[in-house]
């Protein structure tokens, strides 16, 4: 009988301890930005933005594309050859809703578990404590450059996965129900507004931060043996996607209802 | 300006000493635990349970994260393994601290770099292979190699040796101890720390004081 609420007890204090350490990490962030003025970090910098942004355009590619082909496929099999409702549609989920997410999750994929496991990694091999050794705050070197690469990574990933989806939607729209491709295009994109545009971005933004603060948070509390490794990697990519729907949500509730 | 006040953590027992400026000593351990122990603590990184541990005149264990880190631009440790970083190549190791605190650039320091290594026995196309490698890739001489002309780019007011020669042949414990002590006198003031095995190439190493860390 007690083995649930103690269940539900552990469970509370999990998230409170990531909750805590998420925002002390975030505050960190935010006040140690300058630190990307020294070149060392700047390098780690434009590496991170290299291994999630660059890297990851080839997957990102190829889902926006299918997603833009599918959703295409999908309005026009319910609403017939209706231009202004598809666009309408298409609209609302890619920039809205997929753009945002599905880039979320490329990334969290491909990076959040990488940074979680490269961190745990150099702390269980004593590395961190090295930099400390060599009067390099392992903050400034490790952290910060990281989490603003991967946020500004997911920020450009997101809005190329929503031009990538609109415009091969709309290619695929016009090859199939022979519209003309540069007008119905050009028509999509004049009902996008600033708002929709700037809630989009701000979900990508806000994405980012949790995806490489909690990555971020996981490798650095790694301690003990290498298993601490696989488990750091698994805890960020779990606790990122959780963090990230919840969030999706919030936000879609909060600006589009 | 180094001192332990009757420090005593885990195996090390109510140990005390005091290194002025200019001195070199010589800690002889006798167990691999001891080593770890005084190592930690004399770093930083293991409070001990009694005791106070001071550089210049400040307790190091009350410091802010921040002074430490201030302090340890001053001080140039050698760990046993090298103490290098796993996802950077040598050459990035090695002028990481130097790049990072003093903006020095690679081809500043080359014509340095090279010396030292020269010193060290290391041929220019040795060194070439070597700098292009990461610390996984490299022998414990290379990766001890690498952390000491790292420490040295720093020109450090104190160096902290710990191991250097353990697992050493002759000869290249007689280039360490050749470097590390011409090194030792190129700055006024400069404090060298080497923690070593009791064992034949520690006797060969002159210093002003010996410390034994023992029961």
């Amino acid at each position: 009988m007690s083995i649930i609420p103690g269940r539900i007890g552990r469970v509370v204090l999990n998230v409170a301890d990531y909750g805590q350490g998420f925002s002390e990490l975030l505050l960190y962030c935010l006040r140690r930005v300058g630190a990307l003025g020294r070149p060392p970090v700047r390098l780690v910098l434009q590496k991170q933005i290299y291994f999630t942004g660059i890297e990851a355009l080839g997957a990102v590619t190829v889902i926006a594309m299918l997603s833009g082909i599918v959703i295409t496929t999908q309005v026009t099999s319910l609403v017939g050859q209706n231009i202004a409702l598809t666009a309408k549609i298409m609209l609302w989920t890619v920039v809205r809703e997929l753009g945002p997410l599905l880039s979320a999750i490329v990334i969290i994929a491909r990076s959040s578990s990488a940074t979680a496991s490269e961190l745990a990694n150099m702390k269980i091999r004593g590395e961190v404590n090295s930099l400390r050794l060599l009067g390099i705050s392992p903050g400034d070197y490790l952290v910060v450059p990281r989490v603003a690469g991967i946020t500004l990574s997911v920020v450009a990933v997101t809005f190329y996965f929503q031009m990538t989806a609109i415009v091969t939607g709309y290619a695929f729209a016009s090859l199939t129900g022979n519209l003309p491709f540069v007008t119905s295009l050009s028509g999509i994109l004049s009902t996008l507004s600033l708002t929709e545009v700037s809630v989009s971005l701000f979900k990508a933004l806000v994405f980012g931060l949790v995806i490489s603060v909690t990555s971020c948070y996981y490798g650095l509390r790694a301690e003990g043996s290498i298993t601490a490794v696989p488990r750091a990697a698994t805890g960020a990519v779990m606790r990122n996607l959780i963090t990230v729907f919840l969030l999706n949500g919030i936000i879609s509730y909060v600006f589009f209802l | 300006m180094i001192s332990f006040d009757h420090v005593s953590e885990g195996p090390m027992r109510d140990l005390s000493f005091d290194l002025a400026e200019g001195a070199s000593a010589k800690v002889i351990y006798d167990s691999d635990d001891r080593r770890n122990v005084f190592f930690s603590v004399i770093t930083g990184l293991r409070r001990p349970a009694k005791g106070r541990v001071q550089w210049d005149g400040q307790d190091i264990y009350a410091l802010e994260e921040n002074e430490r880190l201030a302090l340890f631009e001053r001080i140039g440790v050698v760990p046993a393994y090298g103490g290098l970083i796993s996802n950077l190549k040598a050459w990035e190791n090695l002028m990481l601290p130097a790049w990072y605190h003093r903006g020095l650039a690679a081809p500043q320091a080359e014509r340095q770099v090279v010396a030292l290594f020269g010193q060290l026995g290391l041929t220019e196309a040795e060194l070439q292979r070597q700098m292009g490698q990461l610390p996984d890739q490299l022998t414990m001489y290379e990766k001890r190699a690498v952390a000491l002309v790292r420490a040295m780019l720093m020109e450090p007011d104190v160096l902290l040796y710990d191991s250097l020669f353990n697992g050493l042949d002759r000869e290249s414990s007689n280039r360490i101890l050749s470097v590390t002590g011409e090194y030792h006198g190129k700055k006024a003031g400069r404090i060298s720390l080497y923690l070593c095995a009791e064992d034949a190439v520690s006797a060969r190493l002159t210093t002003d004081r010996t410390i034994t860390l023992a029961h």
